[in-house]
């Protein structure tokens, strides 16, 4: 048995030698769908590892209080509801302070609201008009996860009276700052002085999209009369342990109903997230889209494997006499079913083996080339295997079949 | 009785006819024995064989080889008897050419599931007896007809077959080759193989022990080879002895 398998992969490869071209030309379709297959795999695998790191970097029992829930943060989320979602209630920082006060199982609780898009500038260079302005209280970088690298966070005399001091993103303080510590420069946003007083650790890029070093946090109380008043901020609510979250969470839940005066039967007009909970809703985008992939892939193994079906048909015909000689001297049908078979799969397996190199390659330049997150699962290897050998044999098992039935009279006669 | 063909019928349906290439044929050999099988172009001659051979079956009779009732067996059946009991050197070599003549050789081997030494082993010995041990790697191409004809004649006896079946075996040799071949049946019917050989060659038959004759697939001779060998040759000299039919 085992050795009518390897009997059957010698002559499988003996095929292969005998015609590399057209064995090549055969793959193509499998080594396109499996490459494809491989890449798309890499980078949402890397896209989803990089997530789920970006997030586990916000603090510890720390969850969030927003206006807007998470899928349209991410582009996704259900258009319909937006009109209603757009006139809950702004959250403000007098919330922040309720919610700090009034939940027994809350330790602290931090806000931020953000400008995109502006220009930072200082007395003879300037950034692109593409920086993240943060207004923050001092307990924000805590409970997101920034640490301050050089220098020192502002302080709370300082958010309070609205001073214009600012805390640099690391790619902010390298392109204004190339050879000095900017710690003590000045800067100016919207025309208006501000000193440096910190810079930030060094995060990266949530989904190696969104840079989270190109930022400048200021206090909020200066954000607000900078960029204007009745700002809607997002509240970071740090529970006292890991056991308490669940607990306050109830509370904070509570709590804002109470100050909005939401009747007890109607839901919720604002929305609590966790790091799962992001990470999560990013997690499901990336779902959909490696369904997508499969199904485009799904495709493209099929043109692959009538390639497959195509070329067997061939190498039937084409060696009619050789399968008559075959029976002719003893080969059972199973046993010329199996022949065929075996060089199908071996054939769309090989086109696998080639295409996963080929993913294996592209994720690896993308990385190299583009800076992109990618990282091969090992599911996508064997699911690729498996899908090319399974390929191979739905295809592959039709000629073979045919080859098994041949009469060896007819066949040996023909030419 | 080693075979035992009774009234056996081959009929092919060509468009509207009917072709009888085997009509009634009964004949028995015993083991032992070499059969010459003689008889114009389009006689049945092959059909014949491919039917003893196990190779096609017969559309009507019976075959009984070696005690067994080979037209009732399904394919897979008859391809166990053609590996272990048969011994097939085909009209036009049906060597693969793709393969060296020891991979040629060693085919039926492999169906007999033997391990790779024990394969080589035979195979090598096969073509010891035919003289072509030193042509083991070449392929059926780079072989002369002889050649061809000896890697043939290897493959059939690499298997040790009970029967062995020659289907023109000097057909396309010239005569000094084709007395080499010979000679080597002559040899494995002195060592008690069990041979039957189709021929367009009087001068072949006539040397054969027993020897019958087709025509329009029917028996119409059959005993010494001298005596049968020569038979359609009766009336004299419409056509020289040494002209068959291009088969
Ligand atoms: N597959 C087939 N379909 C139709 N007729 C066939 C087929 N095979 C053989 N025949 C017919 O059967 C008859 C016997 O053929 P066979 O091949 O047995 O002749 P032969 O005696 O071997 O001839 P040769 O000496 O030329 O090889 C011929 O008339 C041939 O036309
Ligand atoms: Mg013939």
């Amino acid at each position: 048995m085992i050795r009518a398998f390897f009997d059957n992969l010698r002559l499988a490869f003996g095929t292969f030698v005998a015609h590399p071209l057209r064995t090549m030309l055969t793959l193509l379709g499998i080594m396109i769908g499996v490459s494809t297959v491989m890449t798309m795999m890499a980078l949402l695998e890397g896209l989803r590892l990089k997530v789920n790191k970006d997030f586990s970097q916000l603090g510890a029992n720390v969850f969030r209080v927003d206006k807007w829930p998470q899928g349209f943060r991410f582009g996704g989320g259900n258009r319909m509801n937006w009109n209603k979602i757009a006139q809950r209630p702004q959250l403000t920082v007098d919330d922040k302070r309720a919610l700090a006060e009034h939940c027994p199982s809350v330790s602290r609780t931090g806000a931020s609201s953000w400008q995109p898009a502006q220009r930072v500038r200082t007395g003879d260079t300037e950034t692109q008009a593409n920086v993240f302005i943060i207004g923050a209280t001092v307990e924000y970088p805590e409970l997101s996860g920034i640490t301050i690298a050089r220098g020192r966070m502002f302080n709370d005399t300082e958010e309070v009276d609205g001073r214009r001091v600012a805390v640099l993103g690391p790619d902010v303080a390298d392109k204004l700052f190339p050879s000095v510590d900017p710690v003590g420069q000045e800067i100016r946003l919207k025309g208006r002085p501000y000193t440096v007083v910190g810079v930030m650790a060094r995060r990266g890029k949530i989904m190696g999209m969104f840079n989270m070093d190109n930022q400048v946090m200021i206090p909020m109380t200066t954000f607000f009369g900078a960029y204007g008043k009745r700002r809607n901020v997002s509240i970071s609510v740090e529970a006292k342990d890991a056991d308490s979250v669940d607990k306050a969470m109830e509370e904070v839940i509570r709590v804002m109903r109470q100050r909005r005066d939401v009747a007890p039967t109607a839901e919720n007009n604002f929305e609590i997230s966790t790091n799962e909970s992001m990470a999560k809703s990013l997690n499901d985008l990336s779902n959909v889209v490696t369904a997508a992939t499969f199904g485009v892939c799904l495709l493209s193994l099929i043109v692959g494997g009538i390639g497959i079906l195509n070329i067997m048909l061939v190498s039937v015909t084409e060696r009619t006499r050789e399968i008559g000689v075959r029976k002719a001297l003893g080969a059972r049908r199973l046993r010329i079913l199996a022949q065929f078979a075996t060089e199908a799969v071996a054939l769309s397996v090989f086109g696998g083996l080639i295409g996963i190199g080929i993913g294996f390659g592209l994720a690896f330049l993308g990385r190299w080339m583009l800076g992109l997150y990618t990282a091969v699962p090992a599911w996508a290897v064997l699911l690729s295997v498996g899908m090319s050998s399974g390929v191979g044999l739905v295809f592959g098992i039709y000629p073979a079949a045919r080859a098994a039935r041949l009469d060896p009279v007819e066949a040996m006669r023909s030419e | 009785m080693l075979i035992e063909l009774t009234d056996i019928r081959r009929e092919y349906q060509v468009g509207t006819e009917v072709v009888h290439a085997l009509d009634g044929v009964s004949l028995g050999i015993a083991r032992g024995e070499w059969v010459a099988i003689v008889g114009q172009s389009g006689s049945g001659k092959t059909t014949m064989m491919n039917v003893i051979g196990c190779l096609d079956t017969p559309t009507g009779g019976r075959y009984v080889l070696n005690g067994k009732d080979v037209s009732r067996m399904n394919d897979d059946e008859l391809a166990d008897i053609r590996n272990k009991e048969i011994g097939f050197v085909f009209q036009n070599f049906q060597l693969l050419p793709r393969e060296t003549s020891l991979a040629n050789v060693e085919l039926p081997l492999v169906y007999r599931g033997l391990s790779a030494k024990e394969r080589r082993e035979k195979a090598i010995a096969a073509l010891k007896k035919v003289k072509l041990d030193n042509r083991m790697m070449h392929k059926p191409t780079e072989l002369s007809g002889g050649q061809r004809q000896r890697v043939a004649i290897a493959r059939a006896l690499a298997s040790e077959p009970s029967l062995l079946l020659a289907d023109e075996p000097t057909g396309n040799l010239d005569s000094a080759t084709g007395e080499e071949i010979i000679r080597l049946f002559e040899e494995l019917h002195g060592l008690g193989h069990t041979i039957v050989l189709v021929t367009h060659e009087p001068r072949l038959a006539a040397r054969c022990p027993r020897a019958v004759r087709l025509s329009d697939g029917k028996v119409i001779g059959d005993g010494p080879g001298q005596d049968v060998a020569w038979q359609d040759r009766a009336q004299p000299s419409a056509h020289p002895a040494e002209a068959p039919v291009a088969s």
